[in-house]
């Protein structure tokens, strides 16, 4: 399942709330959009995941955390594994619109190891993906289910972006 | 040291296919406790041979051990769930049932070698469940926390080159959760854990009932 939506300015909204303005590729915390001020912000748990897998990959991220800050992780003991919010930008999209495509690729792969053992039917995944256009709109990606189809997410991500031009 | 890991395959499939004729509920419990011990002897040796491989640095062996080891347990649960259920002991017998499901899981990350067989033994599993007990009303915390600590090599999780699932010379990476704050607990289809769940449920006329047994219970002032 696939839901698109508009989503707001994450750059704007990182520099209000003091944060980095992500460049490229980032993680946007899950509570991004509502969160009172920076302290309030959390990430998922599969963050840290995510960040190692993608620098053992070279994968080269913009954090919106500054140097040495650290968010709180949220976890549920659900068998679903739920992703980070993964932030795409314009710029990434016309310059290495390859890199999108590596990147979620690594996380479908790891995701194809940790279930298994796990019944086929059962194997969920959750990932929202935000997508800067080039005329400086944001959409938000909502990606519900097997892991395996979050190969097609990056297709999907530059239809998205085309759409717009 | 290859020789050696052919021949524990060797004896590694030998025993689990003579074992896998007690894992049903019509089997005498004389033949189930027997299977039980012969297969914790084969793990304890199995063990052994981990800790040859750790002290060599072999971390192919140490984690094909380590998968076979998983196997066992989770016939081992198994076997301890028939004869669970054969005492009239359904919810001790859904525990085992769970850390079977757990062990298989854990079996088919740690490495190659029983990946697939593992992958079918956890189907296997997953019918039993659906077959021998009633539905289940789950229950999954939700936690806030500021830190992970990795189980691998206890530093913190984000700082050090270990990804939980995988196996790292006969451990599989997990995380434990430090400075936790219980944020929620919701009602899931599928937990993490299948330990999590609603044991009793009293109706509106105020009678309280096993959820496994549909016995009921009796208050005690």
């Amino acid at each position: 399942m696939l839901k698109i939506s508009d989503y707001l300015d994450v750059k704007k909204r990182a520099q209000e709330i003091g944060c980095n303005v992500p460049e490229t590729l980032a993680l946007i915390p899950r509570n991004f959009e509502s969160a009172r001020s920076k302290e309030d912000l959390v990430h998922e748990s599969s963050a840290l995941t995510v960040r190692k897998l993608w620098q053992q990959n070279n994968i080269i991220e913009t954090p919106i955390e500054k140097p040495g800050e650290k968010l709180p992780l949220v976890a549920e003991a659900a068998f679903e594994w739920i992703g980070p919010t993964i932030f795409v930008s314009a710029m990434l999209l016309s310059q290495n619109p390859n890199l999108v495509a590596i990147a979620l690729n690594v996380i479908s792969n790891y995701l194809t190891d940790w279930f298994r053992g796990v019944v086929k039917e059962t194997r969920k995944v959750k990932l929202n993906v935000i997508v800067e256009t080039k005329d400086g709109d944001y959409k938000k990606l909502e990606y519900e289910g097997p892991p395996e189809g979050l190969k097609n997410l990056s297709g999907v991500i530059k239809a998205v972006c085309k759409k717009n031009e | 040291m290859s020789r050696e890991i052919d021949e524990l395959i060797g004896e590694f499939e030998r025993l689990t296919e003579d074992c896998a004729k007690f894992l049903f509920i019509t089997r005498g419990k004389e033949f189930q406790q027997e299977a039980v011990e012969k297969l914790s002897a084969l793990k304890q040796k199995i063990s052994l041979f981990k800790e040859k491989a750790v002290e060599k640095e072999d971390e192919d062996s140490a984690n094909l051990a380590l998968s076979l080891e998983l196997f066992i347990s989770a016939f081992i649960s198994e076997l301890e769930m028939w004869m669970e259920l054969k005492e009239d002991n359904p919810n001790k017998a859904w525990d085992y049932l769970a850390d079977a499901q757990l062990f298989a899981r854990d079996a088919a990350q740690a490495h190659r070698i029983v990946q697939e067989r593992a992958e079918r033994y956890a189907n296997k599993l997953y019918l039993l469940e659906k077959l021998l007990f009633p539905p289940q009303i789950f229950l999954s915390p939700g936690f806030i926390h500021t830190k992970e600590e990795c189980s691998i090599c206890g530093k913190e999780y984000g700082e050090c080159e270990h990804i939980k699932g995988k196996a790292y010379m006969g451990k599989i990476c997990h995380t434990i959760m430090k400075d936790i704050e219980i944020k929620e607990v919701s009602f899931v289809n599928e937990p993490a854990g299948k330990y999590r769940r609603v044991l009793q449920l009293t109706d509106e006329h105020g009678i309280t009932r096993d959820l496994m047994t549909w016995k009921r219970i009796e208050k005690v002032d």
